[in-house]
């Protein structure tokens, strides 16, 4: 039995919605608890004084950090759409094919919205 | 453990080509994955040209027809051709179905073929189930009761009958676990949606009494929480049943009990 191949799986696997944002979600789960040092890092040198409060200050404004910032407002927002969209199936709802490719649907357009609205709108909503 | 890359003895190396013989002008190409338990080289993808002005509509036909005329040395599983005994269970244009009732109008493109994922492979499109087949003992699929038959029909109200519906259907095919990550990755712990689903039946039959050890015996962080709902097991059910919801079922009566 040992010699015997082992088929194909992930490789030839068509991917549909549900699965996609299955995986995202957990992949989000990962990069969420990175942002997590990430704000940590940021408390921490706010008790340092002003000068270490500016190398921050200066990051989150370059290119590369406002990437990482909308990145994170991403990752955020799809987790919790996320984890709304799995407290409706622990209740026992939501469970059949078109519901669950609607719901999906709505996670990623939700995610992405949300985005949108807190990064365009951060000055007013903090 | 997630292994996303395949061992070295299952890498698919380039097949056979068989080239159309009838001179028809409707061909399509079908690529099959093969593998010959006695030659011990790697699988392979066989292309074959078929005559499609004389070929039936499944998938299942295309192969008896690949057997008959093309290739006789074409393994595969089947038996009723009408969606009921679950034989021909494979895996067509990257999803898992039953050859006998999928249509091959229904696929674009070159029609590729796989045996169902992540099993080991006897011959061809033919998978090794025998770990599915244990895991499907493991839940003692009968009736429990320790009511005397008195030669009479042990009776369910119409209500208690009808919460098996879509649930006895279930004819084993192994499309849904085959289909699921999660039981790629720990098949060999986790029951995986057909066992589950299965389980589930014998749990809400209001006839068992054993439903309290059943539940016992399916809480496990493996056995059971494995289960993600990623639904790609309802995704692929060819009889429209709907494993994630009864995984969840249970779940939910283990929460609430």
């Amino acid at each position: 039995m040992n010699n015997n191949p082992l088929s194909p799986h992930i490789q030839i696997y068509n991917w549909h919605i549900s699965s996609l944002v299955s995986i995202s979600h957990r992949i989000t789960g990962v990069i969420n608890i990175l942002a997590m040092c990430v704000i940590c890092f940021w408390i921490w040198t706010l008790t340092l004084g002003n000068t270490n409060y500016d190398i921050i200050y200066n990051f989150f404004n370059s290119f590369l950090g406002k990437f990482f910032v909308i990145s994170f407002i991403w990752s955020y927002s799809f987790q919790i759409l996320c984890e709304i969209r799995h407290w409706f199936w622990d209740l026992g709802y939501g469970f059949e094919l078109k519901t669950s490719k609607i719901t999906g649907f709505l996670v990623i357009l939700g995610s992405i919205s949300l985005t949108i609205i807190f990064y365009t709108f951060k000055g007013i909503l903090i | 453990m997630v292994q996303i890359s395949l061992p070295k003895n299952s890498e698919i190396k380039k097949g056979n080509y068989y080239k159309d013989k009838t001179g028809s002008k409707n061909i399509r190409k079908v690529n099959i994955y093969r593998w010959d338990p006695a030659t011990g080289d790697n699988p392979r993808i066989d292309t074959y040209e078929v005559d499609m002005d004389n070929c039936p509509s499944k998938v299942l036909d295309l192969l008896n027809k690949i057997k008959n005329e093309i290739d006789p040395s074409l393994a595969y599983r089947r038996s009723c051709a009408h969606g009921v005994c679950g034989s021909c269970a494979m895996n067509m244009d990257g999803k898992n179905g039953l050859a006998c009732t999928k249509p091959h109008s229904e696929i674009k493109g070159d029609i590729n073929i796989y045996p169902l994922p992540h099993l080991r492979v006897l011959k061809d499109l033919i998978g090794d189930l025998s770990i599915l087949y244990k895991q499907y003992e493991s839940v003692q699929p009968w009736l429990k009761t320790t009511k005397k038959s008195d030669g009479t029909e042990n009776l369910q109200s119409k209500e208690d009958r009808s919460k098996l519906d879509g649930l006895y259907e279930c004819i084993m095919c192994a499309c849904c676990s085959t289909a699921c990550p999660s039981y790629w990755w720990n098949g060999e712990k986790y029951l995986g949606p057909a066992v589950l689903l299965q389980a589930y039946r014998w749990i809400i039959d209001s006839r068992d009494e054993d439903r309290k050890d059943r539940l016992k015996k399916v809480a496990d962080e493996l056995k059971l929480y494995r289960c993600h709902t990623i639904m790609n097991c309802t995704n692929a059910c060819p009889k429209g049943l709907n494993p994630a919801k009864a995984i969840a079922s249970i779940k939910k009566m283990l929460a609430t009990s």
